[in-house]
């Protein structure tokens, strides 16, 4: 994307919101954050803000989160609608939470972003460690930074979120406008789990040793949970109820990898890897390949792909009396 | 799920443990029939009677497994007898998905299996229990994944 486009996308964007602000109570999109590589959620309710909100390779968040988690945002006024900015990923969940009957599609007015991959701030700060960033763009395939050290340019390849190297849905597959061009996915679907194979072929003992010792830095903040969108228990969430008590507070391994399980399982046939549980994992850990993992298998029990098709039932919703193979 | 507190320390050492969650309808009859006719069976099971194999979480499997028990078989209904009509069609798909993610997450995957034994079949059920018993015996005590407290004084 050059900057040029980028500029188009954000102007097309002030005008549709504009445009249909009339009807909408809120629109839920980014803002800049704190520092160029940095964006943040806003909500925009009059036109005095649009102004506020951007797109560009630093809108690593999924908003659809916010449709559903308490405090929800629903319209107050039965007659209007909520917008919300979302990038290919993105709009899988909210496929996912439409087929759920979390959220209804007529309450929704989606604003649909082509994305060529989001920059994780993260990678960017291990090929970086400075402080004070003051510029920063993606162009020809590179990401550039201006800093009070000086100018360096980072492979995308390098920088980019590990669920945007591995992206096979780059537009939106649910929208009422798209702003910008379409993008070309970057793999394949059948060639997407990468990372799961990689680690099938390891033996059983090397791929528990894994899981050890990467599970074994969660201190269980249950940031994963909560940023993920289609983790809608909430209050009545398994890992934290009394009555029936799954989970005690102590810090061992078990019970870390046990609440991984719960997440997990409690995903399967669901997760549409946006990747938000990896995201704001503060520890680094490889959340979402177990979800990847999982959904892996579900493709090849059930042929089933969560979050495209808005008529298909969740492959463990449901079941077919006269199954083959299983 | 009292073999499973973390608290409770680890599953003793003498002989192995297999959790066994049998559907109230079928496979728990089914293992009474194997028990009324005399046919031997071997003692590693503890069995938990669940009202339908569609109760079944397989985070019940999953928590055993991590936590130390040797084995977990879960048994019900053959599809399309559930005593609720669909229960285990649900859980078929469950279980299945379970027994592949197991391996992928470092877990033995020979220590879980689910099947389906009817009330009136006690020389079945003595053959999967027997089965799956010397199979896990093969396998020998679960380490499970980690250091139950024991060490280091996690508590």
């Amino acid at each position: 994307m050059t900057n040029t486009e980028l500029k188009q996308s954000r102007d097309l964007l002030h005008q549709q919101v504009e445009a249909i602000l009339p009807e909408v109570e809120t629109v839920i999109g980014w803002t800049q954050g704190y520092d160029p590589i940095h964006t943040t959620p806003t909500f925009v309710r009059d036109a005095k803000a649009i102004s506020r909100l951007t797109w560009n390779s630093f809108c690593s968040q999924n908003l659809t989160g916010y449709l559903v988690k308490t405090p929800a945002i629903q319209p107050q006024d039965r007659a209007k609608k909520i917008a919300v900015c979302v990038k290919g990923c993105d709009s899988r969940s909210l496929v996912a939470l439409i087929q759920e009957k979390f959220v209804s599609r007529d309450s929704l007015y989606i604003l649909g972003f082509p994305c060529q991959g989001v920059i994780d701030w993260r990678r960017v700060m291990q090929k970086l460690p400075v402080g004070n960033i003051r510029a920063a763009r993606v162009e020809d395939g590179q990401l550039a930074v201006e800093h009070d050290g000086g100018f360096q340019r980072l492979e995308l390849q390098d920088v980019l979120a590990r669920k945007c190297l591995r992206c096979a849905h780059p537009n939106p597959l649910i929208h009422d406008i798209v702003i910008g061009a379409q993008v070309p996915p970057r793999v394949l679907i059948d060639k997407a789990y990468g990372d799961v194979e990689e680690l099938e072929q390891r033996s059983l003992a090397e791929r528990l040793d894994f899981w050890r010792s990467e599970l074994d830095r969660c201190m269980r903040c249950y940031a994963c949970r909560n940023a993920c969108p289609l983790c809608v228990c909430q209050e009545r969430c398994i890992a934290e109820t009394r009555e029936p008590k799954w989970l005690t507070q102590y810090m061992s391994i078990s019970e870390k990898v046990f609440f991984h399980f719960i997440h997990a399982l409690h995903l399967a046939g669901r997760c549409t890897e946006c990747g938000e549980c990896e995201r704001v994992c503060p520890m680094g850990i490889p959340v979402a390949l177990m979800k990847e993992g999982l959904n892996k298998i579900v493709r090849e029990l059930f042929g089933y792909e969560a979050g495209v098709d808005l008529e298909a039932v969740p492959p463990l919703l449901t079941f077919t009396p006269d199954e083959a193979g299983i | 799920m009292s073999i499973a507190n973390s608290g409770s320390g680890t599953v003793s050492n003498q002989g192995i443990k297999i959790v066994g969650f049998l559907c109230n309808w079928c496979s728990y009859g089914g293992a009474d029939t194997a028990g009324v006719c005399r046919f031997k069976q071997p003692a590693d099971l503890r069995i938990i009677r669940i009202p339908c194999t569609g109760r079944m979480d397989p985070l019940f499997a999953a928590k055993a497994l991590i936590y130390g028990a040797d084995g977990v078989l879960v048994s019900g209904c053959h599809p399309r007898d559930c005593h609720y009509a669909v229960g285990n069609l649900y859980a078929r798909r469950r279980l299945e998905v379970l027994q592949h993610f197991l391996p992928f997450m470092g877990i033995e995957p020979r220590r879980f299996r689910y099947t389906w034994v009817s009330a009136s079949e006690g020389q079945l059920w003595q053959q999967v229990v027997t089965e799956f018993s010397d199979q896990v015996q093969k396998l020998g005590p679960n380490p499970g994944v980690g250091n139950l407290l024991t060490e280091e004084g996690h508590r």
